[in-house]
């Protein structure tokens, strides 16, 4: 049995790029030269009151706005639920504490940081500020809980169609976790240019970060940017066939064939070894559909599915495809009616979601 | 030499605008007098948990009960003269 | 719900056993964990008693069999050992484990090995043995782990909403089976216990250096424990392709948020209210049904005032029994959801009510009383479990018995 689709019907997303202003669409493209990208925020002020931001460290700011923007553009004050997703959560603020309880021997601790350090503090504080007191959870699932976040919306859903969901989103470019992935040597040694990682070809990502909320709903509305008709997740896919024969089930239970997608999203990351599977999948499915790629603008991290998720709603939405993330030599489409997006994360997490106009 | 309530009071101040963020929410008529929690400024239990440890780390005074915050940190110059009444002599 | 949810299985280690025979044992003579830290490295040791899991990283890896392999945190080394016994118990075969989902739940992770080599791990230019846990902080890691060593595939999910993450680990494999996208799904969570967690909720002031009394007057706070549980979900089509009886059945659950403040729980009890009344209407059951409700009972003033409130709401004048287990094990955080349904779930198999040690003084802004001596022979059919957590997540699961 196969779920019914939902709808995206708002949209808040801050990144690296110029993301957080709807009505635009990579009005400006950023790059970096140094491996890690961070985020490009509004003033925040203009979406959060003093109070509100007294005591929000910067991740929680951005967090925050996200949804608050995504809320706006729904045209909903208070949802019916909030589900979020982080891989890290907020390092800044747990290595705070942990400095502070370390260098003080234990001794005269303040909350704030470990408060403010606790994974689902943004699906709190958001519940908190519009008074929802419905569903709330948080993933925390590495390459995953964006998609597990995801799933457990759609599962819910199917059962409220009525429900307007607040899905989102938020990792850090922490300098605690940059170390952490080069003692995994998960980042790349040298520095490279964003825009070139694809270019690039040598092991190693770059780190990114970003916050991205969605509202969900079973039904549509006058902000409607385009629907999720479903999601599958695949945990470290043994060959290139597998995933091959993953997707056509995908495909199938959808009522898609191949030729039906307009344009494929890929969530190449831009390391050699680790992008294999997904290189040589290239080569058996899809071979005629045009590509885009977007972790050349938002830089890996855990939750970086949720970049590409709302790349394919802007494309889906606008009818445009910008120059900057087509990554074959395919003829683009002008009209795109579905997208087929499919991410991993450190050849582990893949997942793979249909979306339509 | 013992600091005074008025020196005291001006170092809370600074202390307290920085320690809970407190720059931009001032309001005009803030004073020492002006109430911390409830009607006044607003601060919540998270912040009398900041200002226990404020009183531990600055002033080497301990509060054993949150509760006795309630009375201790009712404004600037509560914790002044509380301050300046326990606070070990120098 | 569309399919039914049962549960087939179960494993536990806590600070008062290391299985569910001696949790059991433990839960019926009386004995608790609390007490001074031997294992732990903290200044905290004495002033701070814990419930404590007395077997040293060694020792759990060899109970846990995974011998001299590196990288395995202490929170996974407890969840290991929970879940090769819950999937013992449900009689699963590699196949069925292979499908499977796992929905593990940590607030800690592996933030024990980072604290305890903090400067090291930061400092790229060394190495040594501690590198083996230079990425096992994050709280994902852990259910990947776990996964990866019992050979799950069909599902991965790691949940943290604070002290109501397990109890949500059970809601979403429930509603993964209901809607027919997993068969199995085992759900849980393990914590072990750590200076961050310790010192993060003294900051709170809301740590009790004597041993806590949940309900009661005078309590003054509660005592952090460690431990690990995961229970076994399976659909009633699973269960009758294999010709299983299951344990219990998940007949519903509520999850709701009490908005109120970010760790604070509202003096009403709405969250609490509000988990417990989803729970009973999406079993179709009534308030008259339940027999017994393992509260969530961490003994802060503030908890214990909100919940009590809650439970005499919802109930009016007919309160079932309910008594928190919590002086027996300490608060285990992420991993006090399925810890505590595995303890309604042995009392739902025994007929026995697990007391609230150590109540003596009755809240004045109460009329109810905890289950104050262990009860036997006792006829439960429905049992509610609460939940909640910081950043206002409470959750309560509705137990059947089978």
């Amino acid at each position: 049995m196969e779920g019914k689709k939902c709808y995206i019907n708002g949209v808040g997303v801050i990144s690296p790029q110029r993301t957080y202003v709807n009505s635009e669409f990579l009005p400006e493209v950023k790059s970096y030269g140094n491996n890690v990208l961070t985020c490009v925020t509004p003033d925040f002020k203009a979406y959060l009151s003093p109070v509100q931001l007294r005591r929000l460290s910067r991740m929680l700011r951005i967090g925050m706005t996200a949804a608050t923007i995504c809320l706006g553009n729904a045209g909903i004050k208070v949802p019916d639920g909030i589900v979020t997703a982080t891989g890290y959560g907020f390092l800044e603020e747990t290595e705070k504490f942990l400095k502070e309880l370390l260098e003080r021997n234990e001794m005269q601790l303040t909350p704030t940081y470990f408060m403010q350090g606790t994974y689902n503090a943004l699906a709190g504080l958001v519940a908190l500020s519009v008074k929802c007191t419905g569903y709330n959870n948080t993933y925390v699932s590495k390459g995953f809980a964006f998609e597990n976040a995801l799933q457990d919306c759609l599962i819910l859903l199917n059962a409220n169609p009525n429900f307007n969901l607040l899905l989102g989103s938020y990792d850090e470019s922490a300098a605690v976790q940059y170390t952490a992935g080069m003692r995994e040597h998960q980042f790349k040694k040298e520095p490279v240019n964003s825009l070139d990682v694809f270019r690039n070809k040598t092991d190693g990502c770059i780190q990114g970060e970003g916050s991205a909320f969605f509202d969900l709903s079973g039904e549509p509305s006058a902000s409607t940017w385009c629907s999720v008709e479903g999601i599958q997740l695949i945990y470290r896919p043994e060959s290139p066939d597998e995933l091959k024969e993953t997707i056509n089930s995908f495909l199938l239970r959808h009522d898609v064939q191949e030729t039906d997608v307009d344009l494929v999203v890929s969530g190449m990351s831009g390391c050699k070894s680790k992008d294999q599977l997904l290189e040589s999948l290239e080569r058996l499915i899809f071979v005629n559909t045009p590509r885009a790629y977007f972790k050349h603008l938002c830089g890996e991290y855990c939750t970086a599915t949720s970049f590409g998720m709302w790349l394919a709603a802007s494309i889906l939405k606008k009818q445009q495809i910008p120059e900057i993330v087509r990554a074959s030599n395919h003829e683009f489409p002008d009209q795109i009616d579905t997208i087929f997006m499919i991410n991993h994360y450190f050849n582990r997490n893949y997942s793979l979601v249909l979306m339509r106009r | 030499m013992q600091k005074s309530i008025d020196e005291l009071i001006k170092e809370l101040r600074q202390e307290l605008v920085k320690q809970l963020n407190l720059e931009d929410m001032l309001p005009e008529n803030f004073d020492e007098n002006t109430p911390l929690f409830g009607e006044g400024l607003g601060l919540d239990s998270i912040d009398s948990l900041e200002l226990v440890v404020l009183l531990d780390r600055n002033y080497g005074l301990k509060l054993k009960d949150p509760k006795e915050g309630r009375t201790v940190f009712y404004s600037i110059r509560t914790m002044a003269e509380y301050i300046h009444s326990n606070r070990p002599q120098q | 719900m569309s399919q039914r949810v049962f549960i087939t299985g179960f494993g536990i280690i806590t600070s008062i056993g290391n299985n569910s025979v001696e949790n059991f044992q433990s839960l019926v003579q009386g004995r608790y964990g609390y007490g001074e830290l031997s294992i732990l490295d903290t200044i905290h040791r004495t002033n701070l008693p814990s419930c404590e899991i007395k077997l040293h990283d060694d020792e759990l890896k060899k109970l846990s069999g995974v011998g001299d392999r590196k990288g395995f945190t202490r929170t996974t080394l407890l969840g290991l050992v929970a879940l090769k016994e819950a999937i013992s118990c449900a009689g699963l075969t590699k196949k069925e484990v292979h499908r499977s989902g796992l929905l593990s739940a940590t607030t800690t992770g592996g933030i024990r090995e980072f604290e305890r080599h903090f400067y090291d791990l930061l400092n790229l230019s060394k190495d040594g043995p501690f590198a083996q846990f230079a990425d096992t902080a994050n709280p994902g890691e852990h259910c990947e782990r776990l996964a990866d060593e019992v050979g799950i595939k069909g599902y991965i999910a790691t949940i943290s909403t604070a002290c109501s993450s397990s109890a949500n680990t059970i809601i979403q494999g429930a509603h993964l089976i209901s809607s027919n996208l997993l068969d199995v799904a085992i759900c849980g969570g393990a914590e072990a216990l750590s200076k961050f967690t310790i010192n993060g909720f003294n900051s709170l002031m809301i740590v009790d250096p004597e041993h806590c009394r949940p309900f009661d007057n005078t309590r003054k706070g509660l005592n952090l424990g460690e431990g690990a549980a995961y229970v076994v979900l399976e659909s009633e089509a699973s269960l009758l392709r294999n010709h299983k009886s299951p344990i219990a059945e998940l007949k519903g659950y509520g999850n709701a948020n009490d908005a109120f403040h970010q760790t604070a729980s509202s003096p009403e009890g709405t969250g609490a209210f509000n988990a417990m009344k989803q729970a009973l209407d999406s079993g179709n059951v009534s308030t008259q049904d339940i027999d017994y409700i393992n509260a969530h009972g961490t003994a802060t003033e503030n908890n214990d005032l909100s919940e009590g409130t809650g439970i005499q709401k919802l109930f009016a004048d007919k309160v079932p029994y309910f008594s928190s287990t919590k002086p027996y094990t300490g608060h285990t955080l992420a991993a006090a959801g399925s810890i505590e349904a595995v303890f309604c779930m042995l009392g739902l198999q025994h007929q026995m009510i697990w007391p609230n040690l150590n109540f003596q003084h009755q809240m004045p802004e109460l009329s109810i009383t905890p289950v104050r001596k262990l009860m036997e022979n006792i006829r439960l059919n429905y049992i509610l479990s609460n939940s909640f957590g910081f950043g206002g997540n409470t959750s309560s699961l509705l137990l059947a018995s089978a």
